[in-house]
């Protein structure tokens, strides 16, 4: 792992199209900063991208179109099947 | 309350035939990144399937602002990943989860799904509220 030291207002760049800027430090322990990057470059806190990746991995798979075709044609009425909450 | 009976935000017969394209994949679908949807006549539920990667393929649900209250409100920034900065352009679709639970279909209210749908793209929006639940129970399984 690259480790660089910073100052507030310094900048990180990386590969020429984000830029990382060291915003604040507060209480020594909480570090703000501003990211730029491209819309197609997701940029996430790590835990709760995570937890994210997790329940998509759970959803989403080739049996799911399996399971809407199952539940389409178990249920001739899907509004009675879907009634309760 | 019925799923597939209240009011929703948009229905997904209006969703267009067209395949979609989300710039920035999916959470852990990083190389996802065409979707198409299918619709089997099931409510309001539609297959949000990959084009990319045969395997990725999500069950997806308008918002139901009755439910859940109002859509969320996408960040700027994000809004110009799906190329709109207009929020009532915004289609808003719930990811469920049809293998979490044995009773019950869940949906994802941390990580919805935002489209336009005049630019065809979409996102995923993760949100940071730690409330809100990723496996909300939406409807139970059919039987």
């Amino acid at each position: 792992m690259l480790i660089l030291r910073r100052k507030i207002g310094q900048v990180i760049t990386i590969n020429n199209n984000i830029r990382i800027v060291i915003q604040d430090v507060q209480n020594e322990h909480i570090v703000r900063i501003g990211i730029e990057a491209p819309p197609e470059i997701p940029v996430h806190r790590m835990e709760i991208y995570n937890i994210i990746q997790q329940e998509n991995a759970s959803a989403g798979s080739a049996g799911a179109l399996n399971w809407l075709k199952g539940a389409s044609n178990d249920g001739s009425n899907s509004d009675e099947n879907s009634d309760e909450t | 309350m019925a799923a597939t009976a209240t009011k929703t935000v948009m229905k997904p017969e209006t969703i267009s035939n067209e395949a979609f394209n989300f710039p920035q994949g999916l959470a852990g679908f990083g190389e996802a990144h065409e979707f198409g949807f299918i619709y089997e006549g099931y409510g309001d539920i539609v297959c949000l399937q990959s084009l990319d990667s045969p395997e990725a393929a999500f069950l997806i649900t308008p918002w139901d602002e009755e439910r859940l209250g109002p859509v969320p409100k996408l960040p700027n920034e994000q809004c110009s990943c799906i190329n709109t900065q207009a929020q009532n352009q915004i289609m808003w679709m719930l990811v469920l989860n049809p293998f979490s639970d044995k009773q019950w279909v869940t949906a994802n209210l941390r990580a919805p799904i935002a489209l336009n749908m005049v630019a065809r793209l979409g996102l995923q929006f993760i949100r940071a509220d730690s409330e809100l639940e990723v496996r909300y129970r939406w409807m139970k399984q059919p039987s």
